[in-house]
């Protein structure tokens, strides 16, 4: 496992705004508070979702760590948020995860639930497109049908920020 | 009067639109207006925004746009989509540089992100119409037994939300309460649903969502109560397969804020399709008379 002083510097520049990050002193509160690190993580730490291990490998820069063969390193996260709330240094944890997320989704490795949500929002501007059987639902509700949404302009905007290359 | 542009998101408008006619009987009985707009995805805090953050921002920045060009606030029926386009308005209007990153992609399709205007959860408007409510009230809903469930996006980042404790959340459990109902306290009031991790690892998403239930259940309630339709899905869907991971049996009804509000104001559940929940309400509504 080596360091990658690139990965590290992107992080840095990212978490821009805030220098909190620097500041971590490893205290475990984000872990004690996270609700997946207390189904997964093993008594010795050394298995499961920990989000100090994250903010600790993005500071020494353990690219591999974080972005390698063990995909719970990022993707465990549920975006809760209590981590953030719970920093005593005001790290803003789910922002860098967000960040570790999107290199991720480029390389081709989140999830299948990722990229089929990013695709419907592609195609139909919505994450769960209209359906005949939904629309006579709500018409038998009373209520008017939902207003549809503008694709094109959409898809313009996700191919102008090349989000559309990262989708499967 | 003031007129709200409803954002209804995709989950409750082309999956479960009973909670959208819930919602609406509700926010008539209490005067809040609403219009409709052709709004996108939000797009979802735990889904878009990990696949591609610039791309979460700019398209929430557009659906904001389409409420400034008629100047009305947006009140959101969802956690996710209060919390995604709260999260776009609080960043942009305090980072300059992200805000004219926003603005340069938005001037393509001619559009313009100003900041002029405010996202309002749905809870947040119930919550500033109270005395309405109140007024509204025909049913006192005495004897239930409400376990809480604000859900961590109505709740979190507290920067962005700004409306509730982050970590003892209250204002859900105060509007339950002038149902006449019992609001009942659990450990587990603050924990996450487990609804997003369950979309890529549903073992450890069933672990975070046995947790929440074992605490509701200890403490004896007869129903939860929810204000996002992810978390409603969360618990509405899972608890079967739930029962008979762990031999439990859960089988706890869970009701829409509105949904409640709506028994409450006389509204019969026909009207509002409670027939369409998949843990089935029978007992709690024989309960009510």
């Amino acid at each position: 496992m080596s360091l990658d002083f690139e990965f590290r510097k992107q992080i840095m520049d990212y978490h821009i705004g805030s220098e909190a990050i620097k500041y971590c002193y490893q205290c475990n509160r984000c872990t004690d508070n996270c609700p997946v690190a207390a189904v997964t993580i093993d008594f010795y730490g050394t298995t499961g979702y920990n989000p100090r291990h994250i903010i600790l490998g993005s500071l020494l820069g353990y690219k591999d760590l974080l972005l390698g063969a063990d995909k719970l390193a990022i993707w465990g996260c549920t975006v809760c948020d209590t981590c953030d709330e719970v920093c005593p240094q005001h790290i803003e944890l789910t922002e860098i995860f967000s960040f570790l997320k999107n290199i991720s989704s480029a390389k081709g490795d989140a999830p299948d639930s990722i990229y089929a949500q990013a695709k419907a929002i592609y195609d139909s501007a919505k994450a769960i497109p209209s359906q005949p059987a939904i629309e006579k639902r709500r018409e038998q509700l009373g209520l008017p049908p939902v207003v549809a949404p503008d694709v094109n302009e959409l898809q313009s905007l996700m191919k102008n920020i090349g989000a559309d290359k990262k989708l499967k | 009067m003031t007129e709200y542009k409803m954002f209804e998101g995709c989950t409750i408008g082309n999956r479960i639109p009973f909670i959208e006619a819930a919602s609406r009987k509700v926010l008539d009985k209490i005067g809040v207006q609403t219009s409709q707009a052709p709004f996108s995805c939000c797009p979802d805090p735990t889904g878009m925004k990990s696949f591609d953050n610039d791309a979460w921002l700019t398209i929430g920045a557009r659906n904001v746009c389409l409420a400034e060009a008629e100047g009305k606030d947006i009140i959101s029926l969802c956690n996710g989509c209060a919390n995604t386009l709260r999260g776009v308005c609080t960043q942009l209007k305090h980072d300059s540089n992200k805000k004219a990153k926003v603005n340069s992609e938005l001037a393509k399709i001619g559009k313009e992100f100003k900041g002029s205007i405010d996202v309002k959860h749905f809870v947040d408007v119930i919550k500033a119409n109270l005395d309405s409510v109140k007024g509204a009230i025909t049913k006192q809903l005495t004897g239930l037994k409400v376990a809480c469930h604000p859900g961590c996006h109505y709740m979190r980042p507290v920067e962005w939300m700004e409306s509730d404790d982050p970590m003892r959340p209250k204002n859900l459990a105060e509007i339950v309460a002038v149902t006449g109902a019992t609001v009942v306290d659990y450990d587990e009031l603050a924990l996450c649903c487990g609804s997003a991790v369950t979309n890529a690892y549903p073992e450890h998403g069933a672990e975070v969502l046995k947790k929440k239930m074992d605490s509701i259940k200890k403490a004896g309630a007869d129903v939860i109560v929810a204000n996002c339709p992810a978390c409603f899905q969360q618990f509405d869907t899972q608890q079967r397969d739930l029962s008979k991971k762990y031999e439990t049996d859960y089988n706890i009804p869970v009701l829409y804020l509105t949904e409640l509000l709506a028994l409450a104001m006389g509204i019969s559940g026909d009207d509002i399709g409670l027939k369409f929940h998949r843990v089935r309400l029978k007992e709690i509504l024989e309960k009510l008379g």
